[in-house]
Parts: C-alpha cells; structure tokens; sequence
C-alpha cells in the first residue's frame, strides 16, 4: 500500500515538475517572441526612415551624398532635402505613429473594445476642428496649433464621454456616439476651411485628412518629448489598468482607483493622440489598427509598446507609399491609411468575439 | 395589430384624432415650404424683394430685368433641384429605416452615397463620363455595391447588436470610398476644385442638372407610394408579414432596391449629403406616427424642405462665397444622431 502511495507521489511531484518546467518554457518563449518582435519593429523603423531619406523627396540627391547630408555634412540642396525635408518628415511618421498606436491601444484597454479607438470616436476630428479655429479665428501659429489642437481633442473626449455615460460607459454606445460627435467635427473643419481663403487648399486639407507634408524639426522634438514622456505614463498606469478589466467591484476590492484610473487613462489617450493630430493633422485608422496587430503577433491581451512600434512602422510605410507609388502619388498620407484601416475596422466587427 | 390600436387611442385621447394631426401637418409643412422657396429665391448674394419675385416669377418683368434674370436663370433650377433632391433624400432615408428596421439609418450614414460618390469620380476620371445621365448610372452601380457590401458586413457580425453594427460598417465602407474619392481628386489642385463636390455635396451651380436625372428621380419617388402597404406588414415583424401574404425576403429587396435608387440619383445630381433622409424621415414620423402610408410621402416633404431650408441657411452663414450645402446638413444633423444613439442604445441595453 504504502509503496503505491510513494509511486502515486512519485507521479504526482514528476508531473508538477513538468507543469513547472512547461509554464517556464512557455514563459521564455514569449519573452523571447517579444524580444523578437520588438528588434524586428524597430530594425524595420529604421529601414523606413533610411528609405524615406533616399526615395523621397523634390530633388534626386547622389546616393553617396545621402548619408552624409542627413548628418549635416553637406550644404546647398542636399542639406535642405535630406536633413530639413526627408528627416523630420520620416521622424515625424515614426513617432507619431507610435504616438498613434499607444494611444489606440489605451482606448481599448480601457474601453475593452477594439473598435474604440481615438480616431472612430472622434477625437482626431475634434482635434483637427480646433486647431482649424484657432488657425481661422485668432490667426495662431505655432504653439497655439498645438493648444487648439489639444482643446479641441478634449472638449471632443468630454462630450463623448459625457454624452455616453449613463451610471457607466457601454462601449459600443460609445462608439456610435463618438462617430456621430467626429462627423460632426469634421463638417466644421470642412466648414471653416471653406471659410479661409488665403489658406491654399493644400494646406488647409492637412485638418480634414492629415498630411506629413511640411514636417519641420520642433515637430519631431514635440513628437519625441511626447512620446517618452507618453511610454512613461502608459507604463505606469498599465497595471491599474489591466486590474480594471476584472471589473469594477474587484477592482475597487484589490485597491485600485477606478475612477482616477478611468480618468486618467482617457486623458492620456486623448492627449497622445491630439498631439499627433496638432502635427501632422487627423490621420485615421493608424491607432485602430495597431493594437490588434501587436497583440496578434505577440499573443497576448495587452502589449502597448509593440503597438507603438507596429504604429509607427505602419505610419512610416504609409508615408512612403504616399510620395512614392505609381499612379495616386504624392497624396496626403491620411488619404491612403483607410485603405488598409477601413477592411481592418470591418475584419474587426465581423470577428465573433471582439476581444483587444 | 393591437400595439396600433393603442396607439391610436392614446393619440385620440391626448392629442387630436391622427387625420386631423396628418391634416395640420400637412398644412403647415406645404406653409414652410412655401416660404422657404420663396426664401431660397429671395435671398443670397443678392436680395431680391419678395414682390419682385413673385412678379418674375409670373413673367410680368421684362425680359432684361436683372433680378428677374437672376430668379428665373440661376435661383428657380437650384431651389427646385434641392426640392426633388431633398424629396428623393428624406423617401431614402424612411425606406432605409423601415428594411433595415434601424432608427439611425440613412442614405449618407449607411455609405450608399459615398459609393456613388466613388463611382461617379471613377466614371468622371478614369471612364470620362461628362453628363449627369452618365453619372446616374455609374452612381446607380456604385450606391448599389456599397448597399449590398454593408448589409452583407453587417449581417455577418455577431459582436454587437445589429443596429450598430450596420452604422459601423457604414462608417467603414464609407471611409474606404470616400478615401478613393480623395486619392482621385486630390492629385492636383485644379482637379481638387472641379470635383470638389463630390466629396461634399453642394448645389452651387447644378441646377442644369435636374432636366437630366429628372425621369430617374420621379420614377424612384413614384415607385416609393407604392411600397406603404408591404413595408407597413413588414413592420409587424417578419412572421406576421409573411401570415399577411407578403413575401418578406422579395419585399424587403425591392423597397432596399428602390432606396438605393433614390439616394443614387440624390447623389448623381448634388454629391453625398448626410443627414437629411435621418431627419427627414424621423419628422415625418413625429407628424404622422408609424404608418408608411403615411411616413413615405410626409418624409419626401420633410426631407425637401430640410435642403432647401439647409441650402438657404449656407447662403446666409456670414464671410466670404456660400458654403456646401452638404457641410450645413452634416452640422445640423450630427447631433440629431447623436441624440438619436443615445437614446436608442439605453432602451436597447
């Protein structure tokens, strides 16, 4: 008896073993497969911030002088192309597309909804409508873009928010009234451009479609300062976050703030996201896409930084596409991101469980 | 049945009797109208005194008489194409509530317009189709795919109710085309202008338009009293048509058919305008309650005077040159549907 009950032991020590063995395993895979993913990313951020130097641009400059140049080793033409044009232009797409895709994958954390995400409820357009007043009714340049801009995005929040709470925020509820608030938006960008004439169609279509045309150096410092200070925050607030997914009672149960967190958690996403959009105009469908897309590759629920670096890559390609391909270039960049975003948005809404 | 009849009788007891309302209702719709047209051809960059209207109107002014001229050669065509394209918008956007049994539905929301948008700058740029008549076709085929591509996403999801869904996927189809429209239009700024329309939609010089897609648009509005009495049994469910002798699938078909007809030639001849057919159909509904018989030819009223009312109000906004008429119905009409949403998501939940 007593020898079967060891034998019994025997299996049962071995088996946990081999649990333990087995969970460590899986453990290192996916931080291998994450460190994999990431290198990657960022291997491909940098070849399209090299192509970007060399495809692009008004003027063809030497190969040799590429490189060179975009360490300000040049002057005359190259200079002006590849350090004050290409450069910032192909920064620009990278860190606000990463902007974009923390951003994106805040609001669906904390909306637990794919499909809510900065540019489908319409903060991108309010950001877009206020930096558009500010332009036409006090003549701002500048910093005062910016501000607009980030008032705009989060008067829009508010109201979507607001118009959406009743003792809590049904998600799709959300959506829907975030895409109607967008629309909205959008009609007064439309609505004010069409009221400035000394503005060039150009120009004032960057509100209505967003454009990296016309990147300069203090955007990418912007952008840059935003998104570490941005990676800061979202790191932070990541915990509290996750621990709101288990819902509001055990959450509340296991001392997490909910609404500070909510709070929080909103502004942030709304911020990073009107940050971009004050730069480089309302560009959609970068920060929906990207959160699905680092967690499909990584296979786990929550995975912000890979969605910044899958943001930014995506932004980056788009950006190239958009001066470079056959027949439709050069297009604002905005104007091409529905195309891979909107057949995402519908993948998304047919799938049967809509899970981030 | 009984949910009618109740209806009808809190109607009776509060208000007064439904025909009396559908009466006053009538009369003070064709009351706005009236001034709105009138309105419409008054006002603008010029003002035109409203006796002189009537007068050039009536043919009294001689021929040169230059504010006759501008009533009869540039004002009459543009109010009267708001009037058949408003019509054919608010009869859309009712049909389009009453198949997909959707209060948030409408021809712009749905992404039907957006398709004949896109169809219509692909015929235009690539086919080099010049006249309206060619437009109607290729935005006939463009609003018929987007229809067809929205039911079919919509049908297939299972995440959310289907009532948001269907406004999702329209969003999402309608950002895909209008996207095309953008990458077609806005290589070069000449371009951009000439087409500008068909990514807003504007009345602004288009009133030779309405002879042309004139046949199209009476043919869709024609064929929509007909549908009152089917799309009344639909409303009683699906189970309860099919007991009353209608065939539910073909129905539903024909009347989603003629919808899309309607916001095809809408399109054809001013560009995507949101908004109108959503609120066009619910004050129809306001004045006459739920019967189609009723809703179908009120929404055409209300949806007329809603563009020739938006188109007036463009006219005034001040600053510099007019606005697109279809920016003003989408600055109107988007809270209308964020109320709407609100509203209607509580009492689904």
């Amino acid at each position: 008896m007593t020898v079967h009950t060891e034998h019994t032991g025997h299996i049962q020590r071995d088996a946990i073993r081999a649990t333990a063995a087995r969970i460590r395993a899986r453990a290192r895979t996916t931080r291998r497969r994450h460190a994999i993913v990431i290198c990657g990313f960022l291997l491909i951020a940098l070849g399209l911030l090299v192509a970007q130097l060399y495809l692009t641009g008004d003027a063809l400059i030497p190969a040799r002088d590429v490189v060179p140049a975009a360490l300000g080793q040049r002057d005359g033409l190259a200079d002006y192309v590849v350090r004050r044009t290409n450069l910032p232009r192909g920064l620009t797409a990278l860190l606000g597309g990463a902007l974009f895709g923390l951003s994106g994958a805040l609001a669906q954390r904390l909306f637990g909804n794919p499909l809510a995400t900065p540019d489908i409820i319409g903060i991108s357009s309010g950001a877009g409508a206020g930096a558009m007043i500010v332009i036409a009714g006090f003549g701002a340049t500048g910093i005062g873009v910016q501000g607009g801009a980030m008032l705009g995005a989060l008067a829009v929040s508010l109201i979507v928010y607001g118009l959406s709470w009743r003792g809590g925020v049904q998600s799709y509820r959300l959506i829907l009234i975030g895409i109607g608030v967008g629309a909205c938006a959008s009609a007064i960008v439309t609505f004010v451009v069409t009221r400035l004439d000394e503005v060039s169609t150009q120009r004032a279509m960057r509100w209505l479609i967003g454009s990296l045309n016309g990147a300069n150096q203090s955007g990418v410092a912007l952008l840059g300062a935003t998104l570490v200070i941005g990676l800061a925050l979202v790191v932070m607030i990541r915990r509290p976050l996750s621990d709101l997914a288990l819902g509001d009672e055990l959450a509340v149960g296991i001392g997490v703030r909910v609404p500070i967190v909510r709070l929080a958690a909103l502004l942030l996403a709304t911020l990073l996201a009107a940050v971009v959009t004050s730069v480089t105009g309302p560009i959609a469908f970068v920060a929906l896409v990207a959160g699905p897309i680092a967690t499909r590759l990584l296979r786990v629920p929550d995975a912000p930084i890979v969605a910044a670096l899958v943001g930014a890559t995506l932004l980056g390609a788009t950006d190239i596409a958009a001066q470079t391909l056959p027949l439709i270039s050069p297009v604002p960049t905005g104007a091409i991101t529905a195309l891979f975003g909107a057949p995402v948005l519908i993948a998304l809404l047919v799938r049967k469980k809509a899970t981030v | 049945m009984t949910t009618s009849h109740t209806r009808g009788n809190s109607h009776g007891a509060t208000r007064r009797s439904p025909i009396a309302w559908r009466g006053l209702g009538l009369l003070a719709l064709v009351v706005v109208l009236a001034a709105t047209v009138l309105a419409g051809l008054a006002l603008g960059a010029r003002e035109i005194a409203p006796g002189t209207v009537v007068a050039a109107l009536l043919g009294e002014l001689p021929a040169d008489h230059y504010d006759g001229l501008v009533v009869v050669t540039e004002r009459l065509p543009r109010v009267l194409l708001g009037l058949l394209v408003g019509a054919c918008l608010g009869a859309s956007g009712a049909i389009m509530q009453a198949v997909t049994r959707n209060p948030l539905a409408d021809p712009g929301i749905l992404g039907v317009e957006a398709g004949a948008a896109a169809a219509v700058v692909i015929g235009i740029v690539i086919v080099g189709v010049h006249e309206p008549r060619g437009y109607f076709w290729f935005a006939l085929a463009g609003a018929g795919v987007a229809a067809i591509a929205v039911a079919l996403i919509s049908r297939a999801t299972t995440s959310a109710s289907r009532e948001i869904s269907l406004v999702i996927a329209g969003a999402a189809v309608a950002a895909l085309l209008m996207s095309l429209v953008t990458l077609l239009t806005v290589r070069d700024e000449a371009v951009y202008s000439s087409l500008r329309s068909w990514s807003v939609g504007s009345l602004v010089g288009r009133g030779s338009v309405i002879g042309e897609l004139l046949p199209f648009a009476v043919a869709g509005l024609l064929l929509v009293l007909t549908l009152g009495r089917s799309l009344d049994a639909l409303a009683l469910g699906d189970d309860v048509a099919a007991g009353l002798g209608v065939r539910v699938g073909r129905t539903r078909l024909w009347a989603a058919g003629i919808g899309v007809l309607l916001a095809a030639t809408a399109t054809a001849a001013v560009g995507p305008v949101a908004f109108v057919g959503l609120v066009a159909a619910h004050l129809a509904r306001l004045i006459v309650g739920t019967e189609h018989r009723w809703v179908l030819p009120y929404s055409m009223l209300t949806g007329a005077l809603l563009l020739t009312a938006a188109d007036v109000a463009a006219r005034l906004v001040p600053g510099r040159g007019e606005l697109e008429v279809g920016i003003m119905t989408a600055v109107v009409g988007t809270p209308f549907f964020v109320y709407l949403a609100r509203r209607r998501v509580r009492s689904s939940s």
